[in-house]
């Protein structure tokens, strides 16, 4: 199969180039978000830490999720997602930083974990019982094998798939569905430990067994979004004309709303088996999201990450309307934070009831952090489009592509 | 197509042909004819300019009926009617409700759109007309209707062969 191909190639895509603009916003945005996170290191340490894991796992789910799109278009081989595939391609050059994140947590661990606690684990025997599992030298060797196995990956993914922008042979292609389908069934394990040893062990006693899937459900939604916003972009750069049209952003919506009912469908699974059954250990969780102005934010979540965002995408109109789907996309982004936010930060307020009265807290500590990460984020995604072809305009099926037509 | 009517028939055995001259015979004014072909064909509503179907109004309404169709029964059999105390919860709660109104949003939505899918192509036909029995595997038909606007059988025969018609035939009904 090593030949080169020789169809023709309808349209070419343009060259993208950050204006110097861009990168002082992504500059400031790092520089003082590098700032305000050591200000809140040295006033609050143990609120920095939380904000760095909500900012840690948005941005390393986002990589992931750019990774897992390009796996499943490979492993599908489908026809339509290639000329909006190296944008999800894009999103995975966040790895490496991820891997960089990953490593600094390990600073903060036992301002985030009470398992790491010696005296919590003298006192607490479901704890003690669990620490074969949840102890410092197991949880550094997990992190060091999820995230090589994960760079790895990309390593091979994308780089047959830039490999095949110059040398256009079609057995990058094929090889890559094997190596696709290998990625999924690790990453299916693998980032279920992950979601278990950074958000789930934050309250040891606690357990759900479908919380993998829960932060995946998010991890997909907010990819999704993000894959969106970059092709809109791109789009209104006029840079990939005649190669992405609104028929593939009619089914990135649709993936975008696919994903909104499966997040919705996933998050009240988790909810409805633990309230009906009404065991203490079960429910400790809900309960400490239901306290105070917690139960304004549980609510903002079925509202505005499922309803709101689900019935704007209702209408086929919407999804081929550039302007709806962004609006929607940042919503959704905005409560994928919120939403992670939720996850962690009743296990920093509920800890220390006096200092933050065990309310929602957002404020310059999160925010600082958050624009770190999405300085570091949006800095490696421009970087790799602008040194890459914005479209595999050399895959075998990208021809298909160009002519995808949606009818409903 | 409201009663049946007669009209001219052309028949192709392209895809992409008929697409193209469903386009001119558009663009030669007609508005009330129809395309029959043996598979979906990609651009088929933009040549013959059809509309979006209402089926989705039926759909999106119906399943909002059974969204509300569902609270109202579990209010009712569980609050009202027969009030049980289930593990100390209260009669109308709302966590246990969600499965039975998603189930019926889905039931009435799915069953009110095949009916009004049943409905809109006036299903079954007893004894549909056959134009030709090929026109069900391999070949593709342009059918214009003799109450379309400025409808001339001589014209209508002409155009379509102008626009690469294999064959053409009148037909008395449709």
């Amino acid at each position: 199969m090593a030949q080169s191909s020789t169809h023709a190639v309808h349209a070419s895509p343009g060259q993208y180039t950050p204006s110097p603009r861009t990168k002082t916003a992504y500059a400031v945005a790092m520089f003082l978000g590098l700032v305000l996170f050591a200000a809140a290191l040295s006033t609050d340490k143990a609120r920095a830490w939380h904000s760095f894991l909500v900012s840690f796992f948005f941005f390393t789910n986002l990589g992931l999720g750019g990774l897992f799109f390009a796996a499943i278009q490979h492993t599908s081989k489908a026809g339509w997602s290639v000329n909006v595939r190296r944008f999800a391609e894009s999103m995975t050059s966040f790895l490496p930083f991820a891997a960089i994140g990953a490593l600094v947590l390990l600073f903060g661990a036992t301002s985030l974990y009470t398992w790491l606690d010696p005296k919590e684990l003298a006192e607490n025997a479901l704890v003690r019982g669990k620490s074969a599992y949840l102890n410092m030298t197991f949880f550094v060797i997990r992190l060091v094998v999820f995230f090589g196995a994960w760079l790895l990956f990309q390593r091979v993914i994308v780089g047959r798939s830039l490999k095949q922008d110059k040398d256009g042979d079609e057995s990058h292609t094929v090889k890559n569905v094997g190596t696709s389908v290998a990625f999924l069934l690790i990453f299916a394990l693998s980032y279920s430990l992950f979601t278990v040893d950074t958000t789930m062990s934050l309250q040891p006693e606690w357990y759900s067994t479908i919380w993998g899937i829960y932060c995946f459900s998010g991890l997909f939604q907010s990819s999704m979004a993000v894959l969106t916003i970059i092709a809109v972009t791109m789009m209104r750069k006029g840079l990939v004309r005649g190669l992405v049209s609104n028929d593939h952003l009619h089914d990135l919506g649709k993936f975008l709303k696919g994903f909104t009912v499966f997040y919705a469908y996933i998050g009240f699974s988790q909810f409805l088996l633990i309230w009906y059954a009404n065991l203490p250990e079960e429910t400790i969780f809900y309960i400490a999201r239901s306290n105070g102005t917690w139960m304004a934010v549980t609510f903002s979540l079925l509202i505005f990450k499922f309803a709101v965002p689900f019935l704007m995408l209702l209408p086929k109109a919407a999804k081929r309307n550039p302007a709806v789907l962004v609006t929607v996309s940042c919503l959704i982004l905005f409560m994928q934070y919120i939403d992670l936010h939720w996850i962690v930060y009743p296990n920093l307020v509920n800890g220390d009831f006096d200092k933050y009265g065990g309310n929602f807290i957002l404020s310059w500590p999160e925010v600082g952090t958050f624009l770190m990460f999405g300085g570091v984020f949006l800095w490696s995604v421009t970087n790799f489009l602008s040194k890459n072809p914005l479209v595999p305009v050399k895959d075998p099926r990208s021809e298909e592509s160009c002519h995808h037509h949606v009818t409903y | 197509m409201a009663k049946r009517v007669g009209g001219v028939v052309g028949l192709w055995d392209d895809d992409h042909a008929v697409v193209a001259a469903a386009h001119k015979v558009r663009q030669a004014g007609f508005v009330k004819f129809d395309a029959i072909t043996p598979f979906p064909v990609h651009g088929m509503e933009e040549a013959v300019g059809i509309k979006r179907s209402w089926i989705p109004w039926v759909t999106f309404i119906m399943g909002t009926t059974g969204c509300l169709a569902g609270v109202w029964l579990q209010y009712w059999t569980s609050a009202v009617d027969w009030a049980l105390n289930v593990g100390g919860r209260p009669f109308f709660s709302g966590p246990a409700f969600a499965p039975v109104m998603f189930e019926l949003t889905i039931l009435f939505a799915a069953l009110s759109s095949v009916a009004a899918l049943f409905f809109a192509c006036r299903l079954p036909k007893i004894d549909p007309p056959i134009i030709d029995p090929d026109l069900t595997s391999h070949k593709f038909a342009l059918f214009i209707p003799e109450n379309d606007v400025g409808y001339d059988a001589g014209r209508v025969e002409q155009l379509l062969r102008q626009v690469g018609a294999k064959e053409v035939r009148r037909i008395a009904e449709y």
